[in-house]
């Protein structure tokens, strides 16, 4: 790879690692908390997924020249993560974090299935270690969104406004690199535009299997700029939470 | 993760036996002398079938309130491997209380009866979770030391006489292996560490030497009501007996670190074969375990916080000409 | 408003003496008997129950209480109130009293032989 390829590819996975990596985060906040007993163990089962991902990524990108995984993931400044914001917000009620895991699951099923064709080998083969555990998270999005939807008039409407609160916070993962084009052009990724496309298609199937409405295309305004390391209030509090322990002493084994 | 049920020493041991049928009676007590199991459908005295139901019941309860002290970490595990490990113990627990209410359903009490009386303070759960984990260094300490005595617990009920709680504790058993490899893992890294995490750790330690030393509870008065528990293997073996073998498998590994319990009587008679140890608080324990502790409002509080929360998915999903029948096993 | 040592829980802004309706019956939905295999060519087993709203997310759910970390390679669940069981008062339904015609060790055919070639006086 040349040095402009590299750069993009790198800025590829930190933007993967950090969204899985921050997303994992907030879902294991559920843990003992969540709605019914076997609920609470499903949903802790996938952001177990999700950070052990996460950790893969970062391993990736050790081996292209960045840090250590811990250290790259518990002590760096907020202010250099590449998570897009939607991953960040606070996991408000279960029907918000159940949204936000079915828009998001969906695009990072899709994301590593293009990625499984890459020429970029490591991601390639990461992808297609992970379908499983991808395709259950999206199977358990999938029947959620699908019953809550359907169940009756209070979670119907719950459902519905945690769309409308995601929706352009959720278009904002589709934010666009400024090496789109080489990582187009390496045959890397397929683009975020791309993926974009796809996800619509995935998600509308079930949204309106779900009885529920996408907001009209006129009022889409995405909210970017997780990419470009600009974040809402709620990264800072997050990422100096989960580092707590580890700044205690840095440089040890803990 | 548990202690011993706790049955307070002073209730009436209001054992109606004679009111039991007594060939049915002593069926199911050669049943237990050969070693066979007790199933949810067989006739059983209503004392066993009462005093079951509220051992299970509390085991699951201590699991899932259990899961709350080191859940205080969950979001600050330092690394991926902690992060991952911690995550995946807790889902454990929670786990465990599924596996366990499942148990106690089989007797004829209802999950939401069962969760009713926990949230309402009637039922109790291990008195060691109604302690705070003031820093990392506490949830390694729980992770190790409490699982350990959970599991000493844990073994020798499994080979007691009602099958859906052997069959559940099985599984329970195999489980807490990684979770005591996970506990006692991190405690010798702090331990071994630097001086920050070694400071950390002994600080942990001197806080939670009480609340440990209390976990199998008071010495067992030898009452009646005792004596038919363990005739009918719902009680498997003494709270000193477990005391001992804890101390016995426990102590010396602690010391093997360097660090130091904060009870200068602790040794072991070597004539006796016994450890000695200044005797536990036992009015303490009795004020924290009937509410007055110092987690023990954030603990219920925080249950009724998440069923509430969560009501309204369980009632959007309910559907009419919904049944309840007892499980099976 | 609870400030606990526990992030989370400080966040969700809980009181410390809140109160909640109790919890209905059927709360907790129905159970569902769970079965797993745990790898090809074995029989699947009973292991436990959940409890669920429905079929699909029974076995939703039962795929990760019974089946995380390897445990299964398939899972079946059946509503509890759709399995029919018998009673252990007529475990003497299942007795096998001695009937030897219907067991291997009931035929003792080497005594044959070797009577025969005794009274032939066959080695």
């Amino acid at each position: 790879m040349n040095e402009k390829t590299t750069i993009a590819t790198k800025e590829l996975l930190y933007k993967i690692a950090d969204d899985l990596l921050i997303i994992g985060h907030r879902n294991s906040e559920w843990t003992g908390l969540g709605p019914i007993l076997e609920e609470d163990i499903s949903f802790s089962s996938m952001a177990q997924d999700k950070i052990g991902q996460s950790m893969s990524v970062f391993q990736i990108l050790q081996q292209l020249g960045e840090g250590e995984p811990d250290t790259v993931a518990f002590n760096r400044a907020s202010e250099n993560f590449y998570n897009s914001q939607f991953v960040e917000l606070p996991n408000g009620e279960y029907d918000f974090s159940l949204m936000r895991h079915f828009l998001y699951d969906h695009a990072d099923q899709l994301r590593f299935e293009m990625l499984a064709k890459s020429s970029f080998e490591p991601i390639a083969k990461l992808a297609q270690k992970i379908k499983g555990e991808l395709k259950y998270h999206v199977y358990h999005a999938n029947i959620w969104v699908t019953k809550l939807g359907n169940a009756n008039e209070e979670s119907h409407s719950r459902m519905q406004n945690a769309l409308n609160e995601c929706w352009n916070f959720a278009l904002g993962m589709f934010e666009e690199s400024e090496f789109e084009n080489t990582l187009i052009n390496e045959k890397i990724f397929a683009g975020e535009n791309e993926l974009k496309k796809k996800w619509l298609e995935n998600i509308s199937l079930i949204l309106e299997k779900a009885s529920l409405k996408i907001p009209e295309e006129k009022n889409w305004k995405p909210f970017f700029g997780g990419r470009k390391h600009i974040h809402t209030e709620y990264l800072k509090p997050l990422v100096d939470e989960m580092g707590e322990v580890f700044s205690i002493d840095p440089g040890v084994e803990w | 993760m548990y202690g011993n049920a706790y049955i307070d020493p002073n209730e009436k041991a209001n054992l109606i036996l004679a009111e039991e049928d007594p060939q049915k009676l002593a069926e199911f007590e050669a049943r237990i002398d050969r070693g066979e199991k007790i199933e949810p459908k067989d006739w059983m005295p209503k004392e066993y079938r009462k005093q079951l139901i509220r051992m299970i019941e509390q085991h699951a309860h201590s699991e899932i309130i259990g899961a709350l002290p080191e859940g205080t970490w969950i979001t600050r595990a330092p690394g991926f491997k902690r992060k991952l490990a911690l995550m995946a113990k807790v889902q454990d627990e929670v786990g465990h209380a599924q596996l366990l209410y499942s148990a106690a359903e089989t007797l004829g009490k209802s999950r939401e009866a069962m969760i009713n009386d926990l949230i309402t303070g009637k039922s109790k759960y291990s008195n060691v979770f109604n302690y705070p984990a003031f820093t990392w260094a506490d949830a390694c300490v729980i992770a190790w030391l409490i699982d350990a005595g959970a599991i000493i617990n844990q073994v020798a009920n499994a080979k007691g006489s009602y099958g859906p709680y052997c069959r559940a504790l099985d599984r329970i058993c195999t489980e807490e292996s990684f979770h005591l490899k996970y506990g006692h893992d991190n405690v010798v890294t702090l331990a071994t560490g630097s001086s920050i995490q070694r400071d950390m750790v002994q600080g942990a330690l001197t806080r939670w030497w009480p609340p440990i030393m209390h976990f199998f509870g008071p010495s067992d008065k030898i009452s009646q009501h005792t004596e038919i528990l363990m005739k009918w293997k719902v009680k498997m073996a003494s709270n000193d007996d477990m005391r001992q073998q804890f101390l016995d498998m426990y102590v010396p590994k602690i010391w093997d670190l360097g660090l130091s319990v904060p009870d200068p009587l602790l040794k072991k008679n070597t004539a006796t074969n016994k450890w000695e140890y200044t005797e536990p608080d036992w009015d303490e324990f009795k004020r924290v375990i009937n509410g007055d502790g110092p987690c023990n409002a954030e603990r219920l509080a925080v249950r009724r916080h998440a069923e509430e929360h969560g009501r309204w998915v369980r009632e959007a999903l309910n559907n009419v000409g919904s049944k309840y029948i007892v499980p099976l096993a | 408003m609870i400030k606990s040592l526990d992030p989370r829980v400080t966040r969700a802004q809980i009181e410390e003496n809140n109160t909640i309706t109790p919890l209905k019956d059927l709360d907790q939905w129905e159970t569902y008997e769970v079965f797993h295999q745990k790898k090809r060519g074995d029989q699947h087993m009973h292991v436990g129950i959940v409890h669920a709203p429905n079929p699909e997310m029974a076995l939703l759910f039962a795929k990760e209480q019974y089946g995380r970390r390897g445990m299964s390679v398939n899972i079946w669940v059946v509503g509890t109130r759709d399995v029919y069981t018998s009673d252990y008062d007529d475990t003497d339904m299942f007795d096998v009293s001695e009937k030897n015609y219907r067991e291997a060790g009931g035929y003792k055919v080497m005594e044959k032989i070797n009577k025969y070639k005794k009274a032939n006086k066959i080695k």
